[in-house]
């Protein structure tokens, strides 16, 4: 019945690949596709792992996709401001790294609800970057040719090649993969999800690994957002925006395939796969991008829910 | 008489929680229900609740056969009951709280009638003299007393049935004197309109001045119902501990004092004062008091979780932990009063909560090695004899004494140098119980320091070398268990003097 339960999304989502390779025969289970598809969904893919971090503990941050944004324009500005590559870049990340720790503290340090904390912080950091950027897109000459090459090169393997935006996803995979299941980092954070004040007692200091834990997730949000930049070869204050919603649905998507319903880096990865797979899929169908929307959605609830239902009843 | 019952047997899967069991009730009477831990007050009250129907039992409403099968039908019976923790909802005002379920007065059909319903509010406390509680106000704001007055209040505005009998489990647990005093008065003003109150209390003074009559749970059955002008202090401690359970507690030879892992000076903190002793390697220093006399706050000043201290104390050779982190780096283990809510993690593996606070030392940088945490799990899963399907699954699917096995795992896998026990054996059956006793007993055996806090005497004087005793939160206390039998000890915590809760 368990097993049922879990494994419950993932026949839902074989289901849903048969479909569309039923219905699109010669252009959806083609490697080109495939390749399509994780290179599109690799931003989300980096945002999302990183919520995982956070969501190990019971927490959220909703002020990804704006870090996301931000992250973007600090480093566009940069170079726009004639600053190297490197410096650009590390600006992005160092900003990330910041305002990650900032919500970090906020959640740990003041008690403040992760919730409130990072709608504020989102608030905060959408304001900062229509600053930083004036508002403006930063595109064209000020961008440096290396940044934008980045995304469109790859790793040729055969007759095709690996973008370095899916590779990026897949080493930002693995580093949350090492962390959540194989340090005693990330196995103190899923004490504190189990039980916060149990897991104090027993000697882990939760305000230090929360405000650690929520600054890894504003890096990889930062990592995200400098991935979009690239990709687009230019960055403007809201292109990560939507980078949020989308993360944590696939992070609960991913928790109704795992154990006890906990986070697991693995089954967020399922959890993205399949949002790609969807929108892959339906726009290639020529479905109606506002009915795409509302599948995608009923989709996700009917996943959450048939693991609810499993879980009332066991 | 009011309420009558006969022959109540309650079992919980097989083990029997009450058994034959007498009650009688009279209107216009206090009648106190004493006993030890586990003597099966709880259960009784849940019964008369209807939360747990009996198995059997011949109940009697003035004569009239009575079903209690349903909180509804408690409700109908005109029962009413006050626990420790108290069902108010904080951000509506005093008001809304005492008529809370009710419908509100309205004007208009539809808008709420404020000042009428602020009137029969007042009206409500009014009658219990408690013209000190504004009805306007915050019921957030009120002190644990003037919640418990009010809850009183609004017993006697609510439902259709006029109340009969009023359930007091341990009311006055977390009051101030001058509080409890207050509900004194409501107590006896009660009683003077004819309700029956059944009051539980450990505090005996508070009995004795109060109640007309007493009722004595042990293990499951009554041993003694009696007024309470026949009965003595003595007669009543005597019936709550009559078993001889020394045999179950061999002594133990005193150990050899090697060295000190704990030194007190008159250190207060919080709630805590006048605390001096000194714990030695290998002994085990009980710690006594009534209910909530400040032992678990003793246990959580030593963890580093107690905030700030006058006075000097010393612990395991250093300063006092600052966070319990820091105490367990230290080699100070602790194992929490209420292991659902602050030992485990019911969703996670036995594993996971056995080796939570040990990760540091099984990591090597950083990384997890899984199979020396399942080794470490298994050798104490095998010494503690703990009953498991797999060490993967949650401790949730475990028995209430397994778990607690799992949370003394946790804390004795590194031999700590002092050990924090606070009520180890609550709610765990009597072979569990047995386990934890050896396990304790072989931690001081290899020099472990261990101040264990438990309200089960016998336990205490059965495992400890020496007591201290605690009275709102003050250190009364500090005695040898040679020779000492529960008795004396109730005598030690209720204090000498009548009227020692001041």
């Amino acid at each position: 019945m368990i097993h049922l339960r879990r494994y419950a999304t993932l026949v839902g989502f074989g289901l849903i690949l048969l479909a569309f390779a039923l219905a699109l025969p010669d252009t959806f289970l083609t490697a080109q596709n495939l390749i399509n598809i994780s290179q599109q969904v690799s931003m989300l893919a980096v945002v999302a792992f990183a919520m995982t971090v956070v969501m190990a503990m019971g927490d959220f941050d909703l002020s990804v996709g704006a870090m996301a944004s931000l992250a973007g324009v600090v480093a566009a500005s940069l170079f726009a401001a004639g600053f190297s590559l490197p410096a650009g870049l590390l600006a992005g990340l160092g900003t990330g790294l910041l305002g990650g720790l900032f919500n970090g503290l906020l959640v740990a340090r003041l008690g403040i609800l992760p919730f409130v904390a990072t709608l504020g912080t989102l608030t905060m950091f959408s304001g900062a970057a229509f600053m930083v950027s004036d508002g403006r897109t930063i595109f064209g000459d000020d961008i440096p040719e290396a940044f934008g090459a980045f995304a469109r090169g790859g790793l040729p393997v055969g007759g095709l090649v690996l973008p370095s935006l899916s590779l990026l996803a897949l080493a930002a995979l693995l580093i949350v993969w090492v962390l959540l299941e194989h340090t005693s980092y990330g196995r103190r954070l899923y004490a504190i999800g189990g039980n916060m004040e149990a897991a104090r007692l027993a000697g882990v200091p939760v305000r230090r690994l929360r405000a650690s834990a929520f600054a890894v997730t504003g890096l990889g949000a930062a990592v995200a957002g400098l991935m979009y930049a690239s990709r687009v070869a230019s960055a403007n204050p809201t292109q990560g925006d939507g980078l949020m919603l989308n993360a944590i649905a696939a992070v609960f998507l991913g928790m109704t395939m795992s154990e006890e319903s906990e986070p697991r880096a693995l089954a967020t990865l399922a959890g993205v796969l399949m949002l790609a797979v969807l929108d892959n899929g339906l726009t290639q169908l020529a479905v109606d991008s506002y009915l795409r929307q509302f599948l995608v959605g009923a989709i996700i609830l009917a996943a959450v829910a048939s693991s609810r239902i499993g879980l009332s009843k066991g | 008489m009011l309420l009558s019952i006969r022959g109540l047997d309650k079992s919980f899967g097989g083990t029997p929680a009450l058994s034959d069991v007498a009650l009688d009730l009279r209107a216009g009477e206090v009648h106190a229900l004493m006993g030890e831990n586990g003597a099966g007050k709880s259960t009784l009250i849940r019964v008369l609740a209807g939360v747990s129907p009996a198995d059997r039992m011949d109940a009697r409403l003035d004569g009239a056969p009575l079903v209690l099968g349903s909180p509804a039908d408690a409700a109908r019976a005109g029962f009413r009951f006050v626990h420790q923790e108290l069902n108010i909802v904080p951000t509506l005002s005093v008001a809304e709280n005492i008529f809370l379920g009710r419908s509100l007065p309205r004007r208009l059909g539809a808008a709420v009638d404020w000042r009428r319903l602020n009137r029969m509010a007042g009206d409500a406390l009014g009658r219990f003299g408690l013209s000190h509680i504004d009805p306007r106000q915050k019921a957030g704001r009120l002190g644990t007393g003037d919640r418990m007055l009010m809850r009183l209040a609004s017993m006697l505005v609510s439902g259709d049935t006029e109340p009969r009998l009023f359930v007091m489990d341990e009311p006055t647990a977390a009051l101030t004197h001058a509080e409890s005093e207050r509900l004194f008065a409501v107590i006896r003003d009660l009683r003077a309109r004819g309700a029956a109150i059944l009051y539980v209390s450990h505090r005996l003074d508070e009995v004795m001045a109060l109640a007309d009559r007493v009722t004595v749970l042990r293990d499951g059955r009554r041993v003694l119902t009696a007024a309470m002008a026949e009965t003595g202090r003595a007669g009543i401690i005597r019936a709550m501990t009559g078993r001889d359970v020394t045999e179950a507690h061999p002594r133990r030879a005193a150990p050899a004092r090697a060295g000190t892992v704990c030194r007190l000076e008159d250190v207060s903190a919080g709630r805590l004062s006048g605390l001096s002793f000194e714990l030695g390697t290998g002994e085990i220093l009980g710690v006594a008091g009534l209910e909530n006399a400040g032992q678990s706050d003793l246990l959580h000043l030593l963890l580093g979780d107690g905030g700030r201290i006058s006075g000097r104390a010393e612990v395991a050779d250093a300063a006092l932990p600052r966070s319990p982190s820091q105490a367990w780096g230290r080699g100070v283990a602790f194992v929490p009063r209420e292991r659902r809510r602050e030992g485990l993690m019911l969703g996670r593996s036995i594993v996971a909560n056995t080796v939570l606070p040990h990760l540091g030392r099984l990591s090597v940088l950083g990384l997890a090695r899984k199979r020396l945490e399942t080794d470490e799990s298994r050798r104490l899963a095998q010494a503690l004899r703990l009953r498991h399907r797999t060490l993967a699954q949650p401790v949730r699917e475990l028995s209430g004494g397994n778990q607690q096995k799992v949370v003394l795992a946790r804390a004795t896998l590194d031999a700590p140098k002092l050990l924090l026990l606070d009520e180890p054996t609550r709610g765990v059956d009597v072979g569990a119980r047995e386990d934890i006793y050896a396990t304790i007993r072989s931690l001081a055996a290899q020099g472990t320091g261990i101040l264990l806090a438990s309200t089960d005497l016998p336990e205490l004087i059965g495992l400890s070398d020496r007591i201290l005793i605690l009275r709102d939160g003050r250190q009364v206390g500090l005695v040898a268990t040679q020779g000492l039998d529960p008795e004396g000890l109730l005598s030690l915590i209720y204090g000498e003097a009548r009227g020692a809760h001041e």
